[in-house]
């Protein structure tokens, strides 16, 4: 009887669609085959407009949905589709990049150019994942990073060409508005070739979910259905975001959808998931029609899709396989005295302060501060020197414990939701107040991340709560923020604007009561985390194992979470919703030989605070006189090398 | 360090104020008053994006208008710094350099372009030459008056004033805007209803355009690389009334969120246009 809701919906997708229509068919509807000189205009936006719209919303929809599920059937992951995986994100980078620094390339057609980003972000993630036995969370944590990465890459190029503003709002969503037949015509190919494609391999595909080696045994080369598969998927991703850019999270929802329908065989989730995702995306697209028709905003139907992707996650979540990710390998060196090693981070960490405070760049070169410079700059420096290095100790020391707590190397503060929470509060405040003052505003973004922080820990405490969950929980989040804050900057009012001013500039606002204040929080979360340092090196083994040895565990995590969120939380409002320090300083700590708990926090915490140093100062002199955003600078240093890291197999 | 120290911070004399601009609109309107600021931001941007006025060589370039280079604003020891509420967040950090000039030129319901010469008058006084802005307003007012004169013909249309984004969308210029306010002062009407939708993807659909047949369009900033070929061969930009019957012009950049000389460049490009019968 579920089944009834997928004609149901057509029945409302269409509905909406023609009421849409409503002021142009006062002479009636336009027959094909059209001939544009001969139309009325009404006519002329039916049939290339509103028509094309209708029909590429089904396709959009199809192409997602199937490109979602061979994902989900190939990877045996029920949260993988093009976005959570980095597919999409991917090709967008590609598509800024050429038309950003060569747009004549754009004339030889966007698809080649979308297919090679989504293919190099597809390598990259199934690489990790490949490393990591295709855990389905680390896989999608490592799609999230990949679609961090591209959007602040995507940033970076649009900010290199001076659209400072605008360099912070490339990641709209994709709009289905059409102006012609084009691109409906391409996606229908596209369609056509996925639909032959994924009905050849849809037999294959079945065969492998016994098992790899039953089909084998069964004559099957396993290796190449699997690469066959996700090739296609990745193809059709790239199709759509050709055509009409970001549409998130469809993908994920389809194949949901199907299953939840009574889907169970890999042939019935593929030939179901296109079907759903087309009806979803058409409802969807209705909507924002109907919105717009009664005067609201014109929001793209791309990012309005976004916001289904967090929630969705949320309600998927008791859904996962209850699989932990492979264990931690122990071949990494072992640290004989780390205490030496621990003190000579700290040194330094000082020294290179100061020597930072002592060097200076001018317009017509390097110089070392005299004693009357140095006098007159130090009320500047000193702060945002202070304020970054806290930033990145706190980052370090949350992804520390995130990474113990969870025992998943990809763990990190990027994804634990509380800066989206935070930014959240902000553009709430913003539009919901006429005039809000800095304070209100402070304590908006305080107020979101402690939301978020609250919603996150409540996903621990749950019923056999795991801490993968948390995760995922945190992906959830940060993937809602994004999309409604990409929704308020496509509103485009002035008000988007000054969230755009908050997300970029807010190391420059930093003072030194701001800064002293970072610092002490990084001190007192210091000292806190090492009391809790023993909790941390038991929680890992388990559940059962740290009751055994009388750790009271709900309140032990929920500590280590409020403690990371805490954490995260102040270093955000410095430098923005990523870093990847917080990711990059406890592998580092770790490869130095900080294997103890205590020794592993403090070696991150300070690792983090050089690293921080570093990306501050690269950040201030890469394109003198131009600061770029910290954030952003740390993230573009350090994402290469972290993904040589995690694309190193685990001994 | 002490050489460069000296050739940036000339010995600061009472008369001559040292005047930094971290906003666009300031900055345009200090120029207006004649004060060549020590000191700005964005300067490659500006250079290509407003386009006038003029920027001497001279002018130090700060970085970002939202993240300035404090330490290189300190060294043009600037003895006034002009801002705007846009960056109200770091005005006490600029504040503790030199004195901030700041005044709203975009705000909900407020027409920029009263704004603007609010701004001037306010700027005048803080500097010291109110005489100058009262010459400046008069000077602006007289050539809008013989702008209006010479537009009087073109009076029969509205005139949709818009900036392409992709072959689909565009960013429309409302009331409220800057070239919405200098439209009305042009005596012309604004076919754009409703109110200024601006960012970074255009976020109004073509077909927006086709309410008003028998208006004008005309495109601030050119066409843009990305969308000429969708555009020249979409069926439904092609057949917009105005586009149809050649009542499509474009014209050059323009500082949207400009001051009072913004809006005079734009009055003027728009005078241009319009005579030279490039948007019949």
């Amino acid at each position: 009887m579920k089944i009834a809701i997928l004609p149901l919906s057509f029945l409302l997708a269409v509905g909406l669609w023609l009421a849409a229509a409503q002021p142009w068919v006062t002479g009636g509807w336009p027959l094909p085959p059209f001939h544009a000189a001969s139309l009325s205009f009404e006519h002329i936006l039916l049939a290339y407009g509103h028509m094309p719209r209708g029909i590429i919303a089904l396709l959009v929809g199809a192409l997602l949905g199937l490109s979602g599920a061979l994902l989900q059937i190939v990877l045996r992951n029920p949260i993988a589709d093009p976005s959570t995986l980095g597919i999409s994100a991917g090709a967008q980078l590609a598509l800024v990049a050429v038309t950003v620094l060569a747009p004549e390339w754009l004339a030889w057609g966007r698809w080649p150019i979308a297919m090679f980003g989504a293919m190099a972000a597809l390598a990259i993630v199934m690489g990790i994942g490949a490393a990591r036995a295709f855990h389905p969370v680390t896989m999608v944590i490592a799609g999230m990073l990949v679609a961090l990465f591209a959007s602040s890459f995507a940033a970076a190029l649009t900010l290199a060409q001076g659209q400072y503003l605008f360099s912070l709002v490339v990641w709209n969503g994709g709009s289905l508005v059409q102006t012609g037949w084009g691109p409906t015509l391409t996606l229908i190919a596209a369609l056509f070739v996925g639909g032959i494609g994924a009905a050849l391999l849809a037999r294959p595909l079945s065969v492998l979910g016994l098992a790899a080696e039953t089909a084998r045994s069964l004559g099957l080369n396993v290796a190449w259905v699997r690469g066959l598969a996700v090739l296609l998927a990745c193809g059709l991703a790239a199709s759509v975001s050709a055509t009409v850019g970001l549409v998130a999270f469809v993908g994920l929802a389809a194949p949901a959808i199907a299953r939840a329908l009574g889907a169970r065989k890999p042939a019935q989730v593929l030939w179901m998931a296109p079907i759903a995702g087309a009806l979803l995306l058409s409802v969807c697209d209705g909507l924002v029609l109907t919105i717009a028709g009664a005067g609201g905003e014109m929001f793209p139907t791309g990012a309005v899709t976004g916001l289904i992707g967090g929630p969705l996650l949320l309600w998927l979540l008791p859904r996962l396989r209850a699989t932990p990710p492979p264990a931690h390998s122990d071949a990494l060196p072992r640290r004989q005295r780390p205490a030496l090693m621990l003190w000579v981070l700290a040194v330094f960490s000082i020294v290179l302060l100061a020597i930072l405070v002592m060097v200076g760049r001018l317009p017509d070169g390097w110089a070392l501060l005299d004693r009357e410079s140095l006098a007159l700059f130090l009320p500047n420096r000193l702060p945002r020197l202070i304020g970054a290095a806290s930033a990145g100790g706190l980052l370090a020391l949350s992804g520390a414990i995130l990474q113990r707590l969870t025992a998943n190397p990809l763990a990190s503060p990027e994804v634990l939701g509380v800066s989206g929470g935070a930014a959240m509060g902000y553009a709430g405040l913003l539009f919901l107040t006429a005039a809000p003052t800095a304070l209100q505003l402070t304590l908006g973004a305080t107020v979101g991340g402690a939301l978020a922080l609250a919603l996150i820990t409540l996903c621990v405490l749950g019923r056999n709560a795991r801490p993968e969950r948390l995760l995922l929980a945190g992906v959830a989040v940060s993937s809602l923020a994004a999309s409604v804050l990409s929704l308020l900057m496509a509103a485009g009012t002035m008000k988007s604007f000054a969230i755009l001013a908050w997300l970029s500039g807010s190391a420059s606002a930093l003072t030194g009561t701001g800064a002293g204040a970072l610092a002490a929080l990084l001190i007192g979360l210091t000292i806190a985390a090492l009391f809790l340092g023993r909790w941390l090196a038991i929680l890992p083994l388990g559940p059962e194992v740290a009751r055994a040895l009388g750790i009271p565990v709900r309140l032990a995590t929920v500590a280590m979470v409020l403690l990371a969120g805490l954490a995260t939380g102040a270093a955000t409002i410095l430098v923005g919703p990523l870093s990847f320090v917080g990711l990059m300083a406890p592998h580092l700590a770790r490869h130095l030989g900080f294997a103890r708990a205590t020794d592993h926090l403090l070696g991150s915490m300070l690792i983090g605070v050089l690293l921080m140093l570093a990306a501050d100062f690269g950040a201030r002199m890469a394109s003198f006189p131009y600061d770029l955003p910290l954030g952003l600078f740390a993230s573009l240093l350090g994402a290469p090398w972290l993904i040589r890291l995690l694309l190193r197999r685990p001994a | 360090m002490c050489g460069a120290l000296a050739s940036l911070a000339l010995p600061a004399r009472a008369d001559t104020p040292r005047v930094a601009a971290i906003d666009w609109a300031m900055l345009e309107t200090a120029m207006a008053l004649g004060i060549v600021p020590v000191a700005a931001c964005e300067l490659i941007r500006f250079r290509a994006d407003a386009v006038t006025p003029d920027l001497p060589q001279s002018v130090v370039d700060l970085g970002l208008r939202s993240a300035p280079n404090f330490e290189l604003l300190q060294l043009t020891r600037p003895t006034l710094i002009l801002s705007s509420p846009w960056y109200g967040y770091i005005e006490p950090r600029l504040s503790a350099i030199a004195p901030v000039f700041s005044q709203t030129f975009y705000f909900a319901d407020k027409d920029p372009w009263q704004k603007s010469i609010e701004a001037l008058h306010g700027l005048a006084g803080q500097l010291g030459i109110p005489e100058t802005a009262n010459q400046v307003e008069a000077a602006a007012l007289a050539e809008l008056a013989q702008m209006r004169e010479t537009l009087a013909p073109f009076r029969d249309r509205p005139v949709y004033i818009t900036q392409i984004g992709d072959p689909r969308h565009f960013r429309a210029f409302g009331a409220d805007s800057m070239f919405g306010a200098v439209l009305s002062l042009l005596g012309l009407t604004n076919a754009w209803d409703g109110s200024t939708e601006y960012s970074f993807a255009a976020p109004v659909p073509l077909e927006r355009l086709a309410p008003k047949p028998d208006a004008r369009i005309i495109a601030v900033s050119g066409i843009p690389a990305v969308a000429e070929q969708g555009l020249r061969n979409s069926v439904l930009w092609n057949r917009l009334e105005p586009v149809a019957q050649g009542r499509f012009a474009t014209i050059g950049n323009i500082n949207p969120f400009g001051g009072l000389p913004a809006g005079l460049r734009f009055a003027r490009l728009l005078t241009n246009a319009l005579t030279q019968g490039h948007a019949g």
